[in-house]
């Protein structure tokens, strides 16, 4: 149990790790997803080995994989918006707001 | 085998069930006529979010599937909340339409009442999947909703700041939910209260990993509160995405948030508040955040020169107040919550609906574009300005009642506690930042009024959003004279997440 | 969790495969070179493509078209996931889980109908 939540740790922090220092959007959609995963892997993990009598667990997993799904279309969505706008998707070349 | 369903109790979600299928139909229904009116879309809306209301008020308390819904009174507070901030949006979103959005109406609309059904859903969830499933609901169709002006490099942008951080905050919140789900081995929210609290009293402390699981969690939806430090894309993103998106973020999305909240640390994590269960004690956590909240919205505010902006700091300091009812966690600080997002709705749904009637006219956001226009639209002036004073807490206002009632619940949980002393300077650095936030609001009412030469603009007003703001000024003085009919019906929210009066 | 010595020899095991898989490469890589003929010229290196000769650079800029329709797929796509678990329990579940999937799939059907409106599924 300990090596699947240590596999789930690495990869949501990879991912942490890629949003934080990204600089380009496609990678920074990337490491979300790696995110997701990571969080994935932690609730298949705990159903097989915590609470072996119901299946709540992998159903989380299941609706995971569609929310991310659906995310990662939005997104993509939006960064074609920006790519029309700016003709670049580096996150150092558009923006006009100061954060 | 055999398969026991669930009770299903389908009429529970006839209100949310109504409202998706309605949305669909204005889709279908723009797509169809190949968008040739202007106004249809926009009023067939309005029309399902009140026969909406009308299924709502008929609906019934009870459980189903199988105890994953509920409908209590705490569940409808927070419909009725967001069914009215949708309302206020879309009824301020008319002059947009004419203008700006041509070929997306029925999609603009369609999407506004998705994020509001998610929002039903979440506020009905009484476990951690379908909480998690209700806020994803409610925030997708709000990225595509910030970039809707697709030619706009500032809404683009405010679309991907927040696509950005909203699927980071709910990937955050996703690990804590898992890690939460592993210590008790079950998304029921009150089994899950039950069960960590007999692990806890079992191995007298679970340590690290609940710790984990709390700080992901305030984090992931701390970004949906825009509680500092995750409060930075509050202001870029009100700025560039449509107004009436903007305040539908502010009221809706921040009353989702809101309610998730209080969900899962109060439904679930209840015996983790009290200083006793130190370093598990999230209550100081949020305190914290809180205390952060009102210093910095507050005092950034001050130096905004774009009103959206401004108005999106001022969101930010009211998220810190309205978190020391959470906090408090007794029945008059929940109830004040509940009383405090209302009164805050009609105030900040108000204000950008004048600000949206503005930007049609002008085109502009800024603030010194106020400057005179009390006199060229003095029924424009007037209202923004009420709006703004009880944003800021002036008797007689709504404004003012909310708050009276959150500092009343924060002080009366620091006499009922000796452990929960900190209360005194909560409540204290609340009353000390109120002062700088009457300075800011009443800056612009001094630009308004007190301005030399009068404003060139002349603002002209469509139905819906006079009828916004409107409603927004009747609540404002009716609930601040008269509160009590809403606060009597909010007492019920603290029943609802078992705080016993 | 399991006996350390039992999960060494299990990993020595994969090691002992990794190291006969490369060498097994290798091993053909350098038998060919000793049997096969040197005899470079320049059509041999340019790339592949159904035995034409090859026009402008592999790095050119895809059409958007692709991404709409890529879109499109990724969100059917995944979709397809939800009715697994039903059509595995299909038997115990009966004609109501039936009812309720035909109804998420009218729901999908929507979505379909919409893009098709919109002209998402047209290649201009």
């Amino acid at each position: 149990m300990f090596h699947y939540l240590a596999l789930a740790a690495i990869l949501f922090s990879i991912g942490l790790f890629g949003v934080l220092t990204r600089r380009n959007t496609i990678g920074i959609l990337m490491s979300l997803e790696l995110m997701f995963n990571g969080a994935t892997i932690n609730f298949v993990t705990f159903n097989k080995y915590v609470v072996t009598d119901a299946l709540l667990g992998q159903m989380f997993a299941i609706f995971v994989i569609v929310v991310a799904a659906a995310e990662a279309a939005i997104g993509l969505a939006i960064v074609l918006l920006i790519y029309r706008n700016w003709r670049c998707i580096k996150t150092d070349n558009y923006g006009v707001m100061k954060w | 085998m055999e398969f026991a369903f669930p009770e299903y109790n389908l009429r529970l979600m006839a209100p949310e069930i109504f409202l998706f299928l309605w949305a669909l139909l204005i889709i279908a229904y723009d797509v169809l006529t190949k968008r040739k009116s202007e106004t249809t879309a926009g009023y067939l809306a309005l029309a399902g979010l009140m026969i909406t209301g009308l299924i709502l008020g008929f609906t019934g308390t009870g459980h189903g599937f199988g105890n994953m819904f509920v409908s209590d009174t705490a569940a409808k507070f927070f419909k009725i909340i967001f069914l009215g901030s949708a309302f206020m949006a879309i009824g301020s979103s008319f002059g947009i339409m004419r203008e700006k959005i041509v070929n997306h109406r029925g999609e603009f609309y369609g999407l506004i009442l998705f994020s509001t059904v998610g929002m039903m859903f979440l506020s009905s969830s009484n476990e951690l999947l379908s909480l998690y499933i209700g806020l994803e609901l409610t925030t997708i169709p709000l990225f595509v909703l910030a970039a809707f002006f697709k030619d706009d490099k500032l809404s683009v942008e405010a679309g991907i700041k927040y696509f950005i951080v909203g699927a980071f905050s709910s990937a955050l919140l996703l690990y804590g939910i898992s890690f939460l789900y592993g210590l008790s081995g079950t998304t029921d929210l009150v089994q899950m209260k039950i069960n960590i609290a007999i692990t806890h009293l079992t191995f007298q402390n679970i340590g690290v990993i609940l710790i984990l699981a709390i700080v992901l969690v305030v984090a992931g939806i701390g970004f949906k509160l825009s509680l500092p430090p995750f409060h930075q894309w509050v202001p870029d993103v009100y700025q560039g995405s449509p107004t009436p998106v903007a305040a539908f973020l502010s009221v809706g999305s921040k009353a989702a948030g809101l309610i998730a909240f209080a969900k899962i640390f109060v439904n679930g994590l209840f015996a983790f508040h009290h200083p006793d269960m130190a370093p598990n004690d999230w209550g100081r956590l949020v305190a914290l955040l809180a205390v952060a909240a009102m210093i910095l919205g507050n005092t950034v505010a001050i130096r905004q020169t774009n009103i959206k902006r401004m108005l999106g700091y001022s969101s930010i300091a009211q998220v810190g107040y309205i978190m020391i009812g959470i906090v408090a966690m007794n029945a008059l600080g929940m109830a004040a919550m509940g009383f405090y997002i209302f009164a805050y709705m009609f105030a900040n749904m108000g204000a950008f609906a004048a600000v949206a009637i503005v930007e049609d006219k002008t085109g502009s956001c800024e603030i010194s574009t106020y400057s005179g226009l009390a006199r060229t639209s003095p029924l424009l002036s007037a209202t923004f300005a009420v709006f703004l004073l009880s944003l800021a807490g002036i008797p007689p206002l709504a404004g003012f009642m909310a708050k009276f009632y959150i500092f009343a619940a924060g002080i009366q949980a620091a006499q009922h506690d000796p452990g929960l002393y900190w209360m005194y300077w909560l409540v204290g650095i609340a009353l000390l930042t109120t002062v700088f936030a009457i300075y800011y609001y009443a800056n612009i009412i001094k630009q308004m009024y007190f301005a030399k030469e009068p404003s060139p603009h002349k603002v002209t007003y469509n139905f819906p959003a006079l009828t916004v703001l409107l409603i927004g000024l009747a609540g404002l003085f009716v609930f601040g004279i008269y509160p009590e009919p809403v606060l009597h019906f909010a007492s019920g929210i603290a029943s609802s997440f078992g705080i016993i009066p | 969790m399991e006996g350390t010595a039992n999960s060494m020899s299990e990993y020595l095991s994969v090691l002992i495969f990794i190291f006969v898989g490369i060498g097994s490469v290798l091993f053909t890589f350098f038998l060919s070179r000793l049997i096969r003929p040197h005899n470079p010229y320049k059509e041999k290196s340019i790339p592949y493509e159904c035995a034409e000769l090859p026009i402008g650079d592999s790095w050119f800029k895809f059409n958007n078209r692709f991404y709409i329709f890529a879109l499109m797929f990724v969100i059917f796509d995944v979709e397809v996931v939800f009715l697994f678990p039903w059509a595995v329990a299909f038997g115990e579940l009966g004609l109501f889980a039936l009812v309720e999937m035909i109804i998420f799939i009218l729901i999908l059907f929507f979505g379909l109908f919409y893009a098709w409106r919109k002209g998402a599924l047209k290649w201009v």
